[in-house]
């Protein structure tokens, strides 16, 4: 890619992230002068809605799993392995958690810290487990396409569906029915004292575990990918693989690790979207319903920079938070389903009108240094 | 997006492997999804309850029996021609035209539509994922149709005439434009077809709904769903049992759409465009070929094919539409897969597939191993049939074949520029 190319990609990147940025705030403004306008019209309900902490508190737990899957999608893709399986991960990874805590009993503890009086509870074994067989079907679908060459969409299609029907099926083999039982305990929250007080924003100072460790990853992947030499490595093996090659760098290594990455990540966002409800619910698609591929959209959103994923990622959660809260306004009732088709409907005008997101340029391909694997 | 490049990889190396190669590869994959799903079986049969062990191996006892569920699973789907419990005999009482075969011919049935469907679509290099969508809509589409037309129509055989050819083509027109819809941002956008299929999945299911429970509901019903058309607009089964849902008429009509595509693909020159579009981009452009039109009207096509699947669905299946629609359209990309897209091949596939779900229910109640097992097999088959790398290098270890090299896909080159230009 020639350096012509290079700077017109970051100036249409830069116009692109402007229209996305300037249009969520003017809606924003839109709904508050309208809500300030007519004080008794929805929109003044919308407004209360809007920026009622409650608001906040949901929209941050719902964006957990889109927004880890969305990470792990990042650092897949980067390294030139494209991973539409997200789907499957978060679904495996929210059924073994659930199922592990059972199996050992919701209520062990397995060790206690005296001094800080901090509990190993099975649910956070459970926790681990999750991420676990998430990094082992990660693991898998890497050796499948890295290994073997396989086509990465249509792989990556077989691992959503092998977790569709393996969570369900292990479900019902053991509960006698495709969802679990309420394991009548969830992950809680986690309160800072004096910061939680702050109003709105004491929100994010009153969360589950897994907001906090989602407030953590997304700069932490973002400092991972830009500024570290794994991180020049993941990107190297998306958009240039022989020249990664030929300073030497092992590019079915580097493709390895992005993969597992996008299981370990994933896993996390899976495991708290069951935990964070104590049970695993298998009917249909799952209680995972779709957050794999919207999490596949909110990194295209955010051109593959986590901190914008995560801004689209948060987006789309407001939007279902709102729409929940919505429901209870009285004498008002829009169907949940047009709120919930908002974020996939967005896509398809944004890929209409801004056309081709930018894709590393080897996502996809298979690449042969030529003196392995054969 | 490089979807470009990487659906002419797939397509380059489907079409590199030998019709011989790719039978052997899709044999090989069915078999080794068996074994593993058997293993699947046999290690949760450990962690279900049960009085006795089905089956004990290495001296410690499983709950199922791997054998017997794929025994169980064929002779369910069959219609039981077998006794099992008494090896070797058959049974007298076999009766083919039963529920049990009405089951797996009707399941065949639907998975030709949407396994042509997703075939259509590959062959002009095309991953239309979308076919459930497209089925969701047109099934609805025709479903609407048949429920308002019908009341102006004489009934009888004669209104039946008039109304189910007119109602598969409304379905067809409409799957049809749903599914122009990702191949025009595809043409005209450059937007990756695998990422507005899947959302348009998603957004049909969105839309059908509220259209449904909104607009057209049925008001005497407690789920979401249409009011019924009436019995003269349905598709009756013939021969086999009443309420079957199966029509041989329907399967005759899946067929003959088989023979048509084929006679689409090899034969006329609109097929020749797309199958060279699909498989030499370059080529087909330089020969004068509107790749942007090509890329639409096999979009259009692909999605008529499973908005045809829908309106079968539901004029065979259902005799109205409920927002319970079963995932006719993901099971059609696995068929079209193991089918290596060829229209011929889907026949075998569809049947396969038919056969695995209408025996997973014989399964869930003869042996409790839970049907879910289907989907886990569906996946790994579509994982297996996904790495013809795999193979060959089993395949070269153990023979010695001429050495061709099997795969050009790349070589660390980028397959087409249109990424980053």
């Amino acid at each position: 890619m020639s350096t012509s190319t290079l700077s017109q990609l970051r100036e249409t990147d830069l116009s692109y992230r402007a229209t996305l940025v300037g249009g969520a705030v003017g809606v924003f403004v839109l709904i508050a002068l309208l809500g300030l306008v007519f004080p008794e019209s929805i929109w003044a309900s919308l407004l209360g809605i809007v920026t009622s902490r409650s608001t906040l508190e949901s929209a941050l737990r719902l964006s957990v799993p889109i927004t880890f899957a969305a990470l792990g999608g990042i650092f897949a893709e980067k390294s030139g392995v494209i991973n539409i399986g997200l789907e499957g991960l978060l679904i495996i990874s929210a059924f073994t958690a659930v199922i592990t805590t059972a199996v050992i009993g919701p209520g062990t503890v397995l060790l206690t810290i005296p001094i800080v009086d901090v509990s190993l509870t099975a649910i956070w074994i459970g926790f681990f487990a999750g991420i676990l067989a998430s990094v082992l079907f990660s693991a898998i679908f890497a050796v499948v396409c890295i290994r073997y060459k396989a086509d990465q969409i249509i792989a990556g299609l077989a691992v959503w569906l092998i977790a569709l029907g393996l969570a369900p099926f292990v479900a019902t083999v053991y509960y006698g029915g495709v969802n679990t039982d309420n394991l009548g305990t969830s992950l809680g929250t986690w309160t800072i004292p004096y910061l939680s007080d702050l109003g709105f924003f004491g929100a994010f100072f009153d969360a589950s575990p897994a907001v906090y460790m989602m407030l953590v990853a997304v700069p932490a992947s973002w400092y991972v990918l830009n500024r570290t030499a794994f991180g020049r490595h993941i990107r190297a093996s998306g958009e240039n693989p022989k020249a990664l090659d030929t300073v030497g760098v092992n590019v079915s290594r580097v493709r390895y690790a992005g993969v597992l990455l996008s299981g370990f990540l994933s896993g996390i966002g899976g495991a708290a979207l069951s935990l964070g409800l104590g049970q695993f619910i298998g009917n249909n698609q799952t209680m995972v319903n779709g957050k794999g591929f919207i999490a596949i959209v909110a990194y295209l959103f955010g051109n593959y920079n986590p901190v914008g994923a995560f801004g689209a990622s948060f987006l789309f959660a407001g939007l279902d938070a709102v729409q929940i809260r919505l429901q209870q306004v009285q004498g008002y009732t829009l169907p949940d389903s047009i709120i919930q088709t908002i974020p996939y409907i967005m896509v398809i005008v944004i890929l209409a009108f801004v056309g081709r997101t930018y894709i590393p340029s080897a996502a996809g391909e298979h690449y042969d240094s030529g003196d392995d694997n054969r | 997006m490089s979807a470009d490049g990487r659906g002419k990889a797939v397509l380059r190396r489907l079409a590199s492997a030998s019709a011989m190669e790719r039978i052997l590869i899709s044999f090989a994959a069915l078999v080794l999804a068996t074994l593993i799903g058997a293993v699947i079986v046999l290690v949760s049969g450990r962690v279900a309850t049960c009085q006795t062990a089905a089956t004990t191996l290495f001296g410690v006892g499983f709950c199922y029996d791997p054998l017997d569920v794929y025994l169980v699973l064929f002779n369910g789907a069959l219609g039981q021609p077998f006794l099992l419990d008494s090896p070797g005999l058959f049974n007298p009482d076999w009766n083919p035209l039963s529920f049990g075969l009405a089951f797996t011919l009707k399941e065949t049935t639907l998975l030709i539509f949407t396994g042509l469907s997703v075939a259509v679509a590959f062959r002009a290099g095309l991953f239309n994922i979308g076919t459930q969508g497209q089925l969701v809509l047109g099934g609805l589409a025709t479903a609407l149709f048949a429920v308002f037309v019908a009341p102006l129509l004489p009934g009888g055989v004669v209104g039946g005439l008039i109304l189910i050819p007119l109602a598969v083509l409304v379905g067809a027109v409409v799957g049809g434009l749903y599914g122009a819809i990702p191949g025009a941002l595809k043409a005209y956008s450059d937007a990756n077809e695998v990422i507005t299929t899947i959302m348009l999945n998603f957004i049909a299911a969105g839309i059908a709904k509220v259209l449904v429970s909104e607009f057209f509901r049925n008001p005497d019903s407690q789920v979401i769903e249409t009011a019924p058309i009436p019995d003269w607009g349905t598709i009756l089964p013939i021969a086999f049992p009443k309420g079957s849902d199966f029509s041989i008429l329907a399967l005759g009509f899946g067929l003959a759409l088989v023979v048509g595509v084929w006679y689409l693909l090899e034969r006329t020159s609109l097929g020749y465009d797309l199958r060279t579009s699909g498989e030499q981009p370059e080529a087909a452009e330089y020969g004068g070929v509107d790749a942007k039109r090509t890329t639409v009207v096999s979009m259009f096509l692909s999605g008529a094919l499973g908005g045809i699947g829908g309106a079968i669905w539901v004029l065979m299946v259902i005799g109205n539409w409920l927002t319970d629609v079963p995932s006719l359209g993901f099971d059609g990309i696995t068929v079209s897969i193991l089918a290596g897209n060829n229209p011929f091949g889907i026949v075998p596939a569809a049947l396969l597939f038919g056969t695995l779900k209408s025996g997973s229910l014989a399964v869930q109640f003869q042996t409790g191993v839970p049907k879910q097992l289907v989907g886990v097999l569906r996946g790994l088959i579509i994982l297996f049939v996904a790495m013809p790398e795999f193979f060959r290098m089993l395949g070269t270890r153990f023979t010695t074949t001429q050495g061709r090299e099997a795969v050009a896909t790349d070589g660390g080159e980028p397959l087409s520029g249109g990424d980053d230009e």
